[in-house]
């Protein structure tokens, strides 16, 4: 029994809410705070171009706007993902005072990056453009907003299911941060998946994330889709999708109690 | 007079349901009362009351008695292992006061999550903003950042914001009134004209003036149980007698 139950209106305006403040929160008082967001994974970017194009030499055209288009979706995932586990653990009395609508704080921390990713997308595009030389298509009008839309319906129900496996189990958030680094060349977001050896470069090709980073690099450097990648990284959405919504069935009315 | 808030022999245990690590399936955990606080089984056991609409009702007990144990499941935010709980109307609690407060947003900002969080449109938070910013008497300090109130600003914004969300129950557990002498005198005053309207309260305290104060009727609970129950004179009599003598660790109780 539910302290109130939200209408859709209210729980959209709880949502917004939510979302917006955080994000005032995270960048009041700090004067460059969207210099911050896109410039992180952006000066990241460049480590990763000295480590491996410079240093190692790594053998691969165009190797900086790999990185650029690859690095920012995975900073929405793994950011999203991360920032949602604690979610339940650090806002304990917030759970305990919303009664229901667990679903919606992780929600919350998807969406804030999922606007950090948006922002820098002037900046991803312009990299493409200007440093890779590529064309701009102007069938990214309608692409970019699939790709999100696609990205958001992955992001989700791992950050919820994570969120709910952290209250119970407090070393989820340990494990993540073990588990990204791995997943980061394991995508693979450094190399291409062709320079893998095998076995590895064919268990690379099954992991679903390799799928949707592929999906974004085709969108950027080639202005098309990618159908099978796109499928499949839809499929694993779906079943996401079905294991969080399993998981919140059985976690969610406790959720209370173990924070 | 229809009721409000029903509870029928309502059972919740305390099986520890405290967050476990890996290191605790590894090692095993250290002793078997390891972050328990009490050892008995059932928080509340076989719990019966009603709550008429317009009526203020008291919860009173020891420490551990499981009061707070009620209101959340009362709240909806804990579930119960047997019985049934039927709050009608909307609720909203004074549990954590100000969860959700942020101390980077300014008071204006905060009100308008809190109150979204308490389940408030933002046309409703529009529309009432200026009497809770009043109720408060926050005055222009309503639009600085949190983290330069004091306590007792923060506590009478929470106050203030709850007090005006559309309830039809309060759940109050131990704050009943906060700030300054004056300031909790409005704030009585504003629970007494919220029961002429027809809402109702349940109130879980230590302060056993303001309870005969305000609440007509009221249980006293002792280790999950009802013990006393009825007019909160009775009640508060009970407790006091029971605070006499110190209570059983272990209670018989069964479902």
């Amino acid at each position: 029994m539910p302290a109130f139950e939200r209408s859709p209106r209210q729980f959209l305006e709880f949502l917004y809410l939510l979302t917006r403040m955080e994000l005032k929160a995270r960048y009041r008082g700090r004067f460059i705070g969207y210099v911050w967001a896109v410039g992180t994974p952006l000066a990241l970017a460049f480590v990763y171009w000295i480590a491996f194009k410079v240093i190692m030499r790594l053998d691969m055209d165009n190797y900086s706007v790999y990185l650029v288009a690859g690095i920012f979706p995975w900073t929405w995932l793994s950011m999203g993902v991360t920032g949602a586990t604690r979610g339940f653990v650090a806002n304990a009395p917030l759970v305990k005072e919303m009664g229901v609508a667990h679903a919606v704080l992780p929600l919350s921390n998807v969406l804030q990056e999922m606007a950090h990713f948006v922002l820098a997308l002037p900046v991803v595009i312009a990299w493409v453009v200007l440093a890779g030389g590529y064309d701009p298509s102007a069938s990214w009008l309608w692409q970019i907003p699939l790709m999100l839309a696609l990205q958001a319906a992955f992001v989700y129900p791992l950050a919820l299911a994570c969120a709910l496996a952290n209250a119970y189990v407090r070393d989820v958030e340990y494990l993540l941060g073990i588990a990204f680094p791995l997943l980061f060349f394991a995508t693979p977001m450094v190399y291409s998946i062709e320079m893998a050896p095998e076995p590895l470069g064919t268990w690379f090709e099954w992991n679903p994330l390799h799928a949707l980073m592929q999906s974004w690099r085709s969108v950027f450097q080639t202005g098309a889709l990618d159908p099978a990648h796109m499928a499949y990284a839809a499929a694993t959405a779906v079943a996401a999708g079905a294991i969080a919504w399993l998981a919140y069935r059985r976690l969610a009315p406790r959720v209370g109690e173990v924070v | 007079m229809s009721d409000a808030v029903i509870c029928r022999d309502l059972w919740k245990s305390y099986r520890p349901r405290r967050p476990i690590g890996l290191k605790s399936f590894v090692v095993g955990p250290r002793s078997a009362a390891e972050g328990d606080r009490f050892v008995r089984q059932w928080a509340l056991a076989g719990v019966n009351f009603r709550v008429a609409k317009g009526q203020a009702f008291g919860v009173v007990g020891h420490n551990g008695s499981g009061k707070t144990t009620l209101l959340s499941v009362l709240l909806g935010t804990i579930r119960k292992e047997r019985g049934e709980v039927d709050v009608r109307g909307r609720v909203a609690s004074l549990l954590e006061l100000g969860a959700g407060f942020h101390g980077e947003l300014t008071g204006r900002e905060n009100v308008a999550l809190y109150g979204s969080i308490l389940g408030m449109t933002l046309r409703e938070i529009r529309e009432r903003f200026d009497a809770i910013v009043e109720f408060s008497e926050l005055d222009r300090a309503i639009d600085s950042p949190l983290r330069t109130y004091s306590a007792g600003m923060i506590v009478r914004l929470g106050f203030s914001i709850i007090m005006h969300s559309p309830a039809d129950v309060f759940l109050i557990d131990e704050v009943l009134a906060v700030g300054d002498a004056r300031f909790q005198d409005k704030c009585r005053h504003h629970l007494r004209e919220f029961k002429k309207r027809n809402g109702t309260l349940v109130i879980v305290s230590h302060n056993m003036a303001e309870l005969s104060e305000i609440c007509d009727e009221g249980i006293c609970l002792e280790l999950g149980e009802v013990v006393e129950e009825g007019p909160i004179e009775r009640v508060i009599a009970g407790y006091r007698a029971r605070s006499a003598t110190p209570p059983p660790v272990a209670s018989a109780a069964r479902p």
